[in-house]
């Protein structure tokens, strides 16, 4: 590590990024902080704002309803990313990953509000699968699969499964075939050297992909707002309710910070995994 | 190269860079006309017309609800708007608050409209007028004929009947549909008070068990033209009319209790630096033509609030024109909660979405 | 087992292409829902696309918004990782730890944090507004990306140039950057795909020129229709030809 006397010169390189992180990100975050405790139309300080979340049962299964979904999600996009990272890794030819994986993300590319939406074309009572099924005598008559929670699940996975499967891959990648060579050597069966040497060895990875997936699934306001037909409500979509419907951004602020509140406990029992590491 | 001259060179590009941004995305220049609306405003047809006539630019920005339009202006800066789009019984809210300009009736066409729209008792304060009806329509059954038995349409309790269970969808807004929530156990939408909320919200808790979903302007006009759902609760002429030639079985009735009458006004700002534009516009929309693309907007359809709007026959019949006077007998108007109230109706809204 | 293999990334590409496959195939649609029967093709809604102003002027925003506030990341990106490689700071891990809080914040809170905040000093809602929000979601990332590629190796050709008398700017010019350029592309080009698709702070902080992602979804609520699809369409045929540039100028092989 090369170390210059001149420190002047690092803390211009830094501050920039310093400065804009605590004048656009901090300082924001506290604005809305106190926000949280001037309830619109009332006098003065108060925790209306919070003790109404809590009191109302409304408000509080919107919380409820995220933690299920955003769980469900991180479940199975887990689940169904892990095999297929491990195919795109172990039984794809090399020469071929690449493509196989650009594939992969290639339906990604279209806009995020427009992906939700081609999913209720899909869902939709007249829409593809349904018709489908029905002509091919499969289901007599169509069944609801759009304006559900199912819908909405679906849309977050289909998301979540191709960053898991990014980052499971790259973490598979970094594994030494020694390791599963070893443990066939010490008499492991396949499963056992699995289960016992391959998965604790790619669970960082999980944990990141987990991460990232709670995070932004949690936060997410389109998915659930097209394709779950407000037959019940997440936490982004009160908050959005808050601001859109009574312009109520005092309300807005408070549930923002409780949702804060619940991603940084998710933090921190991943802390541990969200290391940024250096070359 | 001393340390100062590389921190200088370095604020130096990071200040060129906002500068580039300040350049190419400046504020709206002071020669357009900036309008807070509804979506049937923001149709290119509407407003192109008096954009080409007049060489000004219309930036329009689209709400929902009077509580989150007058949130929106208390935000901005005076001067910031120039017309506003309002439920007509919500005009007193805007003046109340001090925003409005008022408005000669000899530059409008007051006497065109149809009497029972032209609300004066909401729209004229203190024997000055502040804003001028454009459009209506009624927030009732939206129904598709093919599918449901047209009497059940004649009555408020076909939303809660078991027979069409799975088959609604209920337009996701409070005023209205709470409205009709309380006609169809005989309260009038001007008397409603806090203590009728618990029995409001039973009859939205049925409604709710009956419903596939609670859904916004776009959705009710899917769910209801792709066969999706047979009704919905809220519907009228704006859900049905726009997609009638797509899809003639959709229909709406007027049942016997009564529909839910629904009116917006346009109204000026005091603020406005721009009236004489802010004006134009308003007499543009109340012109026939306007009156007309105004009704056909595609958002959605309503009656245009003049009688002399330049519609085609076909589309008088699609909006039902001949059958008015007797709508309009039986309508009534939206709720208008106070501040408080408003905030309970809500809740209780909040509620019934999140009623499983 | 390899049949296996391959049913299961068969029926996981399925799932992945089904959306995008129904997009683009009723963006041909010939009446006004975008739903079974197919009954075109027909180009009318790409016409309806071109020809409508807000789209295509939030298409322009968009890149704008994209392009600069992606420059701006990863300037302040660069910068801050390299002072905090190549000099010892105070308080170093904990400026760190902030730059790179953003990271694990929703959007939509820091959205609602700059909303209340720029209603409170004045600043009116516009792309800037928008602008400054991505600068928040995008700087944590380069930051994150081009750390993490500051190696020693580097460190030791600067001090080189340093000897051979170079100024800090020419050795960060001249030196650092080209070295680490790799990262550097990879933290704008990442950062371009995460401003060209967000939605919700440029949702809350724009109000009359936004940025394409909130026209769609002004266009969802105005009607639905084939037009969607077909703005979608163009957006990811847009998107695949960004991606083989991308593919072409930053993995082909260069002599070494």
């Amino acid at each position: 590590m090369s170390v210059s006397t001149n420190t002047r010169v690092g803390w211009a390189s830094v501050t920039p990024a310093v400065l804009w992180t605590l004048v656009f990100f901090a300082v924001p975050f506290m604005a809305m902080a106190v926000a949280s405790l001037y309830p619109k139309g009332g006098d003065g300080l108060s925790l209306a704002n919070y003790t109404q979340f809590f009191a109302n049962p409304a408000y509080w299964r919107a919380l409820t309803n995220s933690l299920e979904v955003t769980a469900i999600v991180t479940v199975v996009s887990v689940l169904l990313a892990y095999p297929f990272a491990w195919i795109l890794a172990f039984v794809v030819p090399e020469r071929w990953q690449r493509l196989a994986l650009m594939l992969a993300v290639l339906p990604f590319w279209t806009s995020y509000v427009v992906r939700s939406y081609s999913w209720l074309l899909v869902l939709a009572e007249k829409g593809v699968i349904n018709t489908t099924l029905v002509n091919a005598g499969l289901l007599a008559e169509p069944v609801q699969l759009a304006n559900t929670r199912g819908a909405a699940v679906i849309g977050f996975v289909h998301f979540f499964v191709m960053l898991l499967t990014l980052t499971i891959y790259a973490n598979l990648k970094q594994l030494s075939p020694n390791y599963a060579k070893a443990a066939a050597d010490l008499g492991a069966s396949p499963f056992q050297s699995f289960i016992h040497v391959i998965l604790p060895l790619t669970l960082p990875g999980i944990m990141v992909g987990a991460f990232l997936t709670f995070v932004l699934a949690i936060g997410d306001y389109i998915t659930p707002q097209i394709l779950g037909g407000n037959n019940e409500l997440l936490m982004p979509q009160l908050i959005m309710m808050q601001i859109g419907r009574r312009g109520d951004f005092a309300s807005a602020s408070a549930l923002s910070i409780i949702l804060m509140a619940v991603v940084t406990v998710a933090y921190l029992a991943c802390a541990k995994w969200l290391k940024i590491e250096r070359a | 190269m001393t340390v100062r001259s590389f921190t200088r060179r370095l604020a130096g590009a990071s200040f060129a860079a906002l500068a580039l941004m300040g350049l190419s995305c400046g504020p709206a220049s002071a020669a357009d006309l900036n309008a807070l609306v509804w979506c049937d405003h923001s149709d290119p047809n509407l407003l192109k017309p008096f954009e080409d006539a007049n060489g000004i630019k219309v930036n329009v920005k689209e709400f929902e609800g009077t509580g989150a339009g007058l949130a929106i202006v208390e935000q901005s800066q005076p001067g910031d708007w120039d017309v506003m789009v309002i439920d007509s019984i919500d005009v007193r809210r805007g003046v109340e608050r001090g925003l409005f300009e008022p408005l000669a009736d000899d530059q409008l066409p007051v006497a065109d409209l149809f009497p029972e729209v032209k609300m004066d008792q909401f729209t004229v304060v203190d024997g000055k007028r502040y804003g001028i009806t454009e459009k209506f329509g009624y927030n009732t059954i939206g129904f598709n004929k093919s599918k449901v038995d047209a009497k059940d349409m004649e009555s408020l309790a076909a939303l809660t009947d078991e027979k069409y269970k799975g088959r609604i969808a209920i337009y996701d807004y409070y005023l209205p549909v709470m409205g009709l929530a309380a006609m169809a156990i005989g309260k009038k939408t001007a008397e409603l008070t806090e203590a009728d909320l618990p029995a409001i919200k039973d009859v939205l808790l049925k409604m709710k068990a009956n419903s596939k979903a609670v859904t916004d302007v776009v959705a009710s006009q899917t769910a209801l033209a792709t066969g999706e759902v047979d009704i919905l609760v809220g519907g009228g002429e704006w859900v049905t009319a726009g997609i009638a030639k797509e899809n003639p079985d959709l229909d709406f009735s007027v049942p016997k209790e009564g529909a839910v009458l629904w009116s917006q006004s346009l109204a000026m700002f005091k603020d406005s630096q721009n009236k004489d534009m802010a004006l134009k516009f308003i007499q543009y929309i109340m012109s026939p033509e306007g009156q007309a693309r105004l009704a056909t907007s595609s958002c959605y359809w309503g009656m245009p609030a003049s009688t002399k709007a330049a519609l085609t026959d076909e589309q008088k019949k699609t909006l039902r024109f001949a059958e008015q006077p007797d709508f309009l007998k039986r309508a009534q108007g939206y709720p208008a909660p106070s501040e408080d109230l408003d905030k309970k109706m809500q809740d209780v809204w909040t509620e019934m979405i999140q009623a499983q | 087992m390899r049949a296996l293999s391959t049913l299961y990334a068969a029926l996981l590409y399925g799932f992945i292409f089904l959306p995008v496959a129904v997009l683009v195939l009723f963006s041909f649609q010939g009446t006004l829902f975008p739903i079974p029967p197919f009954n075109g093709p027909s180009l009318r809604w790409y016409d309806a696309v071109l020809s409508d102003a807000r789209l295509t002027s939030g298409l322009f925003n968009s890149i704008l918004v994209a392009v600069i506030t992606s420059a701006i990341a990863t300037l302040l990106g660069f910068l801050s990782a390299w002072g905090f490689t190549r000099f010892h700071l105070p308080a170093s891990a904990l400026l760190r730890g902030l730059i790179t809080l953003p990271l694990t914040v929703s959007y939509l809170i820091i959205g609602m944090g700059l909303l209340i905040f720029f209603n409170w000093i004045g600043l009116p809602k516009s792309l800037i507004a928008a602008g400054i929000g991505h600068v928040v979601i995008n700087l944590p990332l380069c930051f994150a990306i081009i750390y993490s590629q500051m190696g020693e190796h580097q460190a030791n050709i600067e001090r080189a140039a340093r000897d051979l008398g170079a100024g800090e700017l020419q050795v960060l010019t001249l030196i650092t950057a080209p070295m680490l350029w790799p990262a550097l592309f990879a933290s704008f080009f990442l950062s371009m795909t995460f401003s060209w698709d967000e939605f919700v702070i440029a949702f809350l902080l724009t109000r009359f020129d936004t940025t394409l992602p909130v026209e769609i979804w002004n266009l969802l609520r105005a009607g639905l229709n084939p037009k969607t699809n077909a703005v979608g369409a163009l957006v990811f045929g847009v998107s695949i030809i960004l991606a083989i540039v991308f593919e072409l100028v930053a993995f082909r092989k260069r002599p070494a």
